[in-house]
């Protein structure tokens, strides 16, 4: 199976070089070709489980991370805000 | 013995008894540390002078005649992808390099309640992806038992810290064995505990359906002792539980009169070692002897479990991991024409290798068209992998089988050979795809002289039954720990 591992790398926000890719794409092809052996299974499938529901908690207020400690984490930040490249022309 | 090959069980004693002080002890610990760190290399950060601060505090509310939790004063390292406040959290990879968290992680909140010491943040595979801490960006760590060799993974830091005696209990985390297998190739007792029974606010997400924080020690009453103090609800974790039982440390001394035991056929097959399969079965010899039932059972689908393993958590770590971004938090790229090559430099410079291949098979999987054919079919296997458990375990109390194909191998050996080291959590990876607990515990060495592991599977939320059953095969062999001579 031919896997275009160029846009699968620009899906996942990753950038690789010709020689990674070829690589990338024989270890991948070996990992799919193992996961090919999976039966088909035809059983109902969802992605939530009835059985078991998820509790959530409330919706209220109550004291979080402070704003600057949270920043303080940031690589660039100006004027209590994340610096980010221009989004806009 | 020094302090520091003790169990925390003996130490809280101890304590309590004024035979040591927790200065003492730290102090065993530290000077263990100086003396074999440079050869294990296990912790990614240490906190010496926090430690013997909080070791004095100890001290004095010991001496006050305060009665505090049995994890008092005890020396633990806590795995490098678990959040701890002021002290840096890196998941052994460059992209956190330099991270320091704002908060603590509720199994951290806990511990610190329990008034424990950090000894550090130890080493692991790059955000917990790998079986050998091979992975780690930052750092190799050897296998106390032979140093040329892997201490597994991806809790390998945590699990070399607590062999090497540089700490006394450990904190990993487990999404396909991450805790079990380190367990089993250092010799010790591991815990991957029921999904939904301890919180994981605060560890960094690899496959969030399968991810558990558990605890590594050297004996089953240590383990269930740090897994009391780790479970239960928390309302930051949906999938967490409120659980009946406070104290694991109750019961364990049951004994296994009648126990059934179901030993699957699947588990013992070619790749896995004769001297593995010699070992377990042995064990079970004894546990038959000793009152249990053994039952041959099958668990089909078992083959199908790694490749099932693969899809799923490998398609949950690319939506994790699409996180690390350079914008909030971690490393930024320091040269980028725009916000989209700001983002693919951060990460192509700060993710490792194992990491990118995982983070685009996941991609790949949940890609259009391939959704159906990789991802709904893993999930479906899944749920078959669930009822062929439910299923055995209306014969069987606890299930038992080899926690790894083969104990641990040299440094190098499997790098590049990707499937060979993916095959290596063929024994454990089917306990997080059924959410279930598992427990690893020693029961012999291999031809090398490493130690092998046993793996207990039990119910949800049976827990119990995997400490009773342990530590009745611990009593019968005078303890497990074989404290190695470094």
């Amino acid at each position: 199976m031919k896997i275009d591992i160029m846009h699968i790398a620009k899906l996942a926000r990753l950038k690789i070089t010709e020689d990674e890719a070829a690589k990338f794409e024989g270890q991948m092809q070996d990992i799919i070709g193992m996961v090919e052996t999976m039966p088909e299974l035809t059983s109902d499938y969802t992605d939530v489980d009835s059985s078991r529901p998820m509790e959530l908690r409330q919706d209220i207020i109550m004291p979080s991370v402070k704003r600057e400690e949270l920043l303080a984490c940031a690589p660039a930040v100006q004027a209590g805000c994340v610096v980010v490249p221009n989004t806009l022309e | 013995m020094e302090l520091y090959n003790k169990t925390a069980t003996e130490l809280a004693k101890m304590l309590r008894q004024k035979q040591c002080s927790a200065a003492e002890l730290a102090t065993s610990v530290f000077d263990r540390i100086e003396a074999t760190e440079g050869r294990v290399g296990a912790y990614i950060t240490l906190q010496k002078e926090a430690a013997f601060k909080k070791a004095a505090e100890v001290d004095a509310k010991l001496a006050a005649g305060e009665i505090l939790s049995p994890l008092a004063g005890i020396p633990v390292a806590i795995k490098d992808n678990i959040c701890t406040k002021g002290v840096e959290t890196t998941c052994a990879s460059k992209i956190l390099r330099g991270f320091v968290p704002p908060y603590d992680a509720a199994v951290i909140e806990r511990l610190k309640a329990d008034d424990y010491i950090l000894t550090g943040k130890v080493n692991l595979d790059e955000f917990a992806m790998g079986g050998s801490c091979e992975n780690s960006a930052l750092q190799k760590t050897a296998n106390p038992h032979d140093l040329s060799r892997v201490p597994g993974g991806s809790s390998g830091g945590s699990a070399a810290a607590v062999a090497a005696g540089e700490a006394i209990l450990a904190l990993g985390s487990d999404t396909g064995g991450s805790i079990r297998q380190p367990s089993a190739f250092c010799g010790l007792i591991g815990l991957k505990p029921t999904y939904g029974s301890v919180s994981r606010y605060g560890v960094v997400a690899f496959a969030s359906s399968l991810d558990q924080i558990g605890p590594i020690g050297r004996s089953v009453e240590d383990v269930a002792m740090l897994y009391s103090a780790i479970a239960g609800k928390d309302n930051r974790d949906a999938t967490s539980v409120e659980l009946k039982q406070k104290d694991f440390t109750n019961g364990i001394n049951d004994g296994i009169k009648g126990l059934r035991i179901g030993v699957p056929k699947e588990y013992f097959g070619d790749g896995v070692d004769e001297c593995v399969k010699t070992a377990v079965y042995s064990a079970l010899e004894e546990l038959k002897k000793e009152g249990a039932v053994i039952k041959d059972i099958s668990l089909a689908s078992t083959d199908y479990a790694i490749s099932a393993y693969y899809v799923i958590s490998s398609a949950e770590a690319s939506s994790n991991l699409a996180r690390f971004d350079g914008v909030k938090y971690g490393y930024r790229a320091k040269n980028y024409e725009n916000l989209t090559d700001m983002y693919e430099r951060t990460r192509s410079e700060g993710f490792g290798t194992e990491v990118k291949r995982r983070i685009m098979l996941g991609t790949f999987v949940l890609s259009s068209g391939y959704y159906d054919a990789y991802y709904k079919r893993a999930k479906r296997l899944q749920q078959r992998i669930m009822g062929e458990f439910d299923t055995a375990f209306n014969d069987c109390d606890v299930i038992i089988t080899p926690t790894t194909p083969t104990g641990s191998y040299k440094i190098g050996e499997r790098v590049d050979n990707i499937l060979q080291m993916y095959a290596g959590d063929m024994c454990t990876v089917t306990v997080n795809i059924a959410g279930l607990p598992a427990l690893s515990i020693p029961c012999g060495k291999d031809k090398n002289g490493m130690p092998i592991g046993m793996q207990l599977i039990g119910q949800k939320f049976a827990e119990p039954v995997l400490f009773k059953t342990a530590r009745f095969y611990e009593k019968l062999h005078g303890g497990l720990f074989d404290a190695p001579k470094l």
